[in-house]
């Protein structure tokens, strides 16, 4: 039932208190759109780094053999592949802008990993459904942000469309200008952006201390995780090699029907709250 | 009332005719006094611009106030008359209230929705009014004007879109960037329309212009006229991704921005959007360039294309205005109407009592001394009469005062009664 060591818990755990840290540093990042606490991230990258390595060979230890069993196990050691090829990366070329992507990535495989080992259930009820009302509210929020970055990409490429076009219709005299609407789809997508991951983190919590080990498989979770992947990314592709305009509108369209699809699945209800 | 619009445009008249028609500012306030000192003119408006000369007036209701105005123009002004009276219109009544304010709106334009016009009437209604040649029902239909033609403007498109190439070039940069604010402009070459759209967009709020031009000399004297910078053209490429809106209109013989240059360009400038304007002939840029993402190029006939859809637009919008003019002067001549029944009211009952008074004083002594009462009967009884009498023209005047025939009725009325107002 315990696959893995006391120890390599705790240890991943602050492995975990330390990527957080990377994983602010993306969300501020995306949202005020300058790095900032880049270096006290990347320290704590690196120290997280280490623990990570101490984590795994402690599991390894634990079980008599090399820690790829199951899914957390595994997600783990990718997260710390990651995180490896991250540092040296960018020990040889620093390539920062890189960590917008890498820290939040690295932050969702080692959570992952971290809930691979069942807890306490929830001490009191109020804190149960005030949890999973947390989680509700912010994944609605980011949604209804994301809806909004779909609007903006549907608008653009229907202005760009007449400006390419060069025979302005009815159209381009009430869309507004192609400037704007590339403002509001991104502001609105890094606000949705930061919500849907703030709820990512909030779900998996609480469908893990509720399921134990078995919330992975739920086919709403890992909807989640795509548009999650989707979103981040555009927000990657756009803060690197600046993907903007037509493709990234098209990219948003896409990443917002993932976004409603995960919302319509089974309606609403997870299929392991049913049972 | 006896209201008149005597004048050319370039509708009617090309630019020789109106030249020998029109009046210099410095004349205008003098010609008005001389025109409102003539006998049975009593209020005067005077437009001279470069596109229309035209002569209002409100004459007393007995003069002939077109004679009037014609022998003004042959005598007073020395007009020749004759030559110009085949390119004249005339517009009276209601038919010249709608001209004021379809002039004002910008209506009768030559570039429907030009906002110039508004300024001209403004000038135009401050000489008058200075010159002392307003002051009555015109004054009020010409400030009027001003209203409508803010209306229109709020209320119809008729104003916004570019309808001028240059302009139409400051547009498109605020559809692509929304505001100019922190974009930058180069001019490729040199040429007069790529100067005008430089100045705009600079008005418009680019921050910066700079300049490149084969003959460094050139450039840097093209840059002093809009405080810009001039750039050596051999750093042009290193010097072209930090820029957002290129204007080029060079003389090269071939492309200057090739496609796979500007696909470079993009990806320096890390797809941030950019508009390359190409009014050169042969063109600067390959046209296959505005295929490649957040990149707009217009050469010359595009924003051509884009101002006569504009100008369409326009004319789409004029409609809409052309109904607001017709609700305006419906209403104008409403107010008009009521002006001039009130007086006739007035002096309709004031005639009758008159009347009633003189024959009571007329026949005081036949009737004796009479009592407090009787004496009080009597003025009732009299006063019944005339207000009887009265009752049917007054209701009549009212109820007309909004119809079409409303300053026939009134006249029939004064005729009837032998009444002055």
């Amino acid at each position: 039932m315990n696959p893995m060591g006391e120890t390599s818990v705790f240890w991943l755990r602050v492995t975990l208190a330390l990527y957080s840290l990377g994983l602010g540093h993306a969300l501020l990042t995306v949202i005020r759109r300058r790095q900032r606490l880049f270096t006290a991230a990347l320290v704590a990258f690196c120290v997280a780094a280490v623990f990570h390595l101490v984590s795994i060979v402690e599991e390894g230890f634990a079980v008599g053999r090399f820690p790829v069993i199951n899914l957390y196990q595994s997600s783990s050691l990718i997260g710390f592949l990651i995180t490896l090829l991250f540092l040296l990366a960018y020990w040889r070329y620093k390539y920062d802008s890189l960590a917008v992507f890498i820290f939040p990535i690295v932050f969702i495989f080692t959570l992952v990993a971290s809930l691979g080992h069942p807890v306490e259930p929830w001490s009191s009820p109020v804190l149960r459904s005030s949890w999973l009302f947390l989680h509700v509210v912010l994944a609605l929020l980011g949604y209804a942000a994301l809806f909004l970055t779909c609007v903006a990409a549907i608008m653009y490429l229907i202005q760009e469309r007449e400006l390419k076009s060069k025979k302005p219709r009815a159209f381009y005299h009430w869309l507004p200008p192609l400037g704007a609407l590339d403002e509001l789809g991104y502001r609105t997508m890094a606000a949705g952006f930061v919500l849907i991951t703030l709820g990512l983190i909030a779900g998996s919590c609480w469908a893990f201390i509720e399921w134990g080990t078995r919330w992975v498989v739920d086919p709403k979770i890992i909807l989640y995780f795509v548009t999650w992947g989707v979103y981040l990314i555009l927000i990657f592709t756009r803060w690197t090699i600046g993907w903007r305009g037509r493709k990234a509108a098209y990219l948003a369209i896409f990443g917002f029907c993932c976004a409603a699809l995960t919302w319509m699945v089974d309606s609403g209800v997870h299929s392991f709250l049913k049972r | 009332m006896n209201l008149l619009v005597v004048g050319l445009s370039h509708k009617t008249a090309p630019v020789d005719v109106r030249e020998q028609m029109a009046l210099p500012e410095a004349e205008m306030a003098g010609v008005l006094t001389a025109l409102t000192s003539r006998p049975g003119i009593a209020e005067a408006l005077i437009f001279s611009t470069c596109n229309r000369v035209e002569f209002t007036v409100r004459a007393e209701p007995e003069t002939d106030a077109v004679a009037e105005v014609y022998s003004f123009l042959a005598n007073d002004c020395r007009r020749p008359i004759e030559k110009l009276e085949r390119h004249l219109y005339r517009y009276s009544q209601s038919e010249a209230i709608r001209h004021l304010f379809r002039v004002a709106a910008s209506l009768d334009s030559m570039v429907v929705g030009e906002p110039q016009i508004l300024g001209q009437v403004k000038d135009a209604y401050a000489i008058a009014k200075a010159a002392g040649a307003l002051g009555g029902p015109l004054e009020e239909i010409v400030s009027r004007s001003l209203h409508v033609a803010k209306r229109v403007r709020s209320e119809t498109g008729i104003g916004q879109m570019a309808v001028s190439v240059s302009y139409v070039a400051v547009e498109l940069a605020r559809k692509i960037f929304g505001t100019l604010a922190g974009h930058t402009v180069l001019i490729l070459g040199s040429g007069k329309m790529s100067e005008l759209a430089a100045r705009h967009l600079r008005r418009s709020g680019a921050p910066a212009v700079f300049v490149a031009n084969r003959t460094y000399e050139k450039a840097v004297e093209l840059a002093s006229r809009f405080e810009g910078r001039p750039v050596p053209f051999e750093q042009l490429f290193e010097f072209l991704p930090h820029v957002d809106i290129v204007i080029s209109s060079t003389g090269a013989p071939g492309y200057i921005i090739t496609r796979p240059r500007a696909e470079a360009l993009m990806a320096a400038r890390k797809n941030r959007p950019m508009f390359l304007i190409d009014i050169a002939v042969p063109r600067d840029i390959d046209p296959e360039v505005n295929k490649i993402d957040n990149l707009f190029v217009y050469d010359i006939d595009d924003l051509q294309q884009v101002a006569d859809s504009n100008k369409r637009e326009r004319e789409r919008e004029a409609e809409r205005a052309e109904a607001i003019v017709d609700e305006e002067v419906a209403s104008m001549m409403a107010r008009l109407k009521a002006h001039e029944i009130a007086p006739t009211i007035v002096s309709l009952q004031s005639e009758l009592d008159r009347i009633r008074r003189a024959e009571m004083e007329r026949h005081r002594q036949r009737l004796g001394s009479l009592t407090p009462e009787q004496q009080r009967a009597v003025d009732e009884l009299t006063r019944g009469i005339i207000n009887k009498i009265a009752h049917t023209p007054i209701s009549q005047l009212k109820s007309l005062a909004n119809h079409p025939d409303g300053l026939h009725v009134i006249d029939v009325v004064k005729r009837v009664f032998n009444l002055k107002d």
